[in-house]
């Protein structure tokens, strides 16, 4: 099983509330470690994240249509961003106590606490920032894909995915097995044209990012002409009966 | 990247003991290391030197307790392979020291080239552990996997000379009037300001990185960042997007290049009192720490993409 995420670019609206049931489930997980505040109350609060929403604004490089003459509006894109439980895991191979895994069974990358000496320099291996430090135990901390969750029994199967994927309100985020071309998010990602992102640096990333669709053109050339005197009159006629 | 001050001691003073232990074997194996007493006193300069450093290293360590691990992974991981190699150096120098003690040749040549193997092997590691990065365009170049040995090689030279003193030359250079020692110091230092100066002028940019675009995975349109969806720093941000300004980085890359590589040269070619090697010694290291936070301070992650930094 290569199991992952497909985060869709075109309905997420940036609501966070991936990032903020993440925390729920992982704040006191112990197969996460827990994902534990820094002054969450005081003045400058911190904390870890397993799962990130950053918000980007992307402005067309064509300011105009050529064929069309319409203005190209931008367009705000949220990105989540996670572990990409990736397939050449370099956090994985740097990692020098052992910490770092990669599950041969499923392809999640864990780390194990009791092993991590805290060093940071699985986090500079990973692009992504996907891996934060919790400085009150020492150890490192990713995403488990809710690794105790998704196999769960005691669960009802339609609950046995990651939590931010059942708090996602949009939709936007689809949980699954990257390796069955049959799956959901397989078929997905085929059909929505999935991309990994950063993929030039050779990581080969599993979680797919659907892109935005392009926005409905309006084509002005087959707008209606100035209305004629029958039309004028009928539309002062509707005014005049709607009063 | 952040440059966390306990790694910049380290890779300095660790890559000094470890040139000055390879300088300090290879002289008494030209018959050059001077009188007993030079011996073991550059013997203890360089123990003092390395584990000064590797004892800064686990500073940085968050679980120290979990240090003890870092050997486990010497398989894919050159983190771990540094630690291996570091403590076959320890175990070299022992059995070398040893063999200098009870006068045993034999086994002094054979712990020698021991110890001379695993200060390369540090070396290598030390370097490699930045090298290996993708996430990092600066550190994967030819410049990191070089100036790691050559720097630790040049200050390590410095230092054997003034730890040595104003000895008469010796061995080689017997009777010719000329120290190679100081003049192969000068080579290295103008070898390594040379290596500097080179990366400095081609230092890689933004398009050696991902673009945004790539971060994203979209091909078309100009990507802002519009909000980092934090209020306050992160991890990500304590540690990977320090900058430092262009004006300050320039001030630094020169007062590297004086302190650490002109200025040594300048006192070993040109003084020639007792203190000079001295001076030049704690110059070059002086300088070395320099080029060493910067080495880190100058440092692009690509994850700065995602909090719409680019340079």
């Amino acid at each position: 099983m290569k199991l992952g995420l497909v985060v869709d670019l075109d309905t997420c609206v940036g609501c966070h509330a991936c990032a903020v049931a993440c925390k729920e489930w992982n704040g006191e997980s112990a197969m996460a470690g827990g994902s534990p505040d820094r002054d969450p109350y005081g003045a400058v609060p911190s904390g870890v994240w397993f799962n990130r929403v950053r918000h980007f604004e992307v402005l067309s490089d064509a300011p105009r249509d050529a064929a069309s003459g319409h203005l190209n509006l931008s367009k705000t894109v949220n990105v989540p961003l996670s572990c990409m439980h990736c397939e050449d895991a370099d956090c994985v191979t740097v990692c020098p106590t052992g910490a770092s895994y990669k599950r041969a069974e499923d392809g999640i990358v864990l780390i194990d606490p009791e092993r991590c000496m805290g060093c940071n320099y699985c986090a500079w291996a990973c692009p992504y920032g996907a891996r934060e430090l919790d400085p009150s135990s020492g150890t490192m901390r990713k995403c488990t894909l809710c690794v105790d969750r998704i196999y769960d029994a005691a669960l009802p199967a339609e609950e046995r995915q990651p939590a931010c994927v059942l708090a996602c309100p949009a939709h936007a985020r689809h949980f699954g097995d990257f390796d069955d071309p049959a799956s959901a998010v397989s078929t997905l990602s085929r059909e929505r044209g999935g991309g990994a992102l950063m993929p030039a640096l050779g990581y080969r990333p599993v979680n797919r990012y659907l892109p935005p669709r392009a926005p409905a053109q309006v084509d002005v050339s087959r707008l209606p002409a100035a209305p004629t005197l029958r039309e004028r009159l009928a539309s002062l006629v509707n005014r005049v009966v709607s009063l | 990247m952040r440059p966390a001050l306990s790694v910049v001691f380290f890779t300095v003073s660790a890559g000094a003991g470890l040139g000055l232990a390879v300088w300090l074997v290879l002289a008494r194996a030209l018959g050059a290391a001077g009188d007993d007493a030079t011996f073991w006193r550059t013997a203890a300069c360089a123990f003092v030197l390395v584990s000064a450093g590797f004892a800064s290293s686990t500073l940085h360590l968050a679980n120290r307790r979990n240090a003890w691990r870092a050997l486990a992974c010497w398989r894919t991981s050159w983190l771990s392979r540094e630690g291996v190699a570091a403590i076959g150096f320890y175990a070299a120098s022992g059995a070398y020291l040893a063999a200098a003690a009870l006068r045993a040749d034999a086994a002094l040549a054979l712990a020698g080239a021991l110890v001379v193997a695993f200060a390369a092997g540090t070396f290598v590691s030390t370097a490699m552990i930045y090298a290996c990065l993708k996430t990092i365009p600066q550190w994967r170049t030819w410049h990191t996997r070089v100036a790691f040995p050559l720097l630790g090689l040049a200050a390590g030279l410095v230092a054997w000379i003034a730890v040595r003193g104003p000895a008469a030359p010796q061995g080689l250079a017997a009777g010719s009037g000329v120290d190679l020692w100081r003049e192969l110091a000068v080579a290295l230092l103008a070898a390594g300001g040379a290596l500097k100066l080179a990366y400095w002028a081609k230092f890689p940019g933004p398009d050696a990185a991902p673009s945004p675009n790539d971060a994203l995975g979209l091909r078309d349109g100009t990507i802002r960042l519009l909000d980092a969806g934090h209020s306050h720093g992160t991890f990500l941000t304590d540690e990977f997007c320090f900058r430092v300004a262009r004006e300050r980085a320039r001030t630094l890359r020169a007062a590297a290049l004086v302190a650490g590589f002109v200025a040594p040269m300048a006192l070993l070619e040109l003084a020639t009192g007792a203190w000079s090697g001295a001076a030049a010694a704690v110059l070059c290291v002086a300088g070395l720490f320099v080029e060493r936070w910067l080495f880190f301070a100058e440092a692009r992650h690509v994850v700065r993409l995602y909090h719409g930094i680019r340079d």
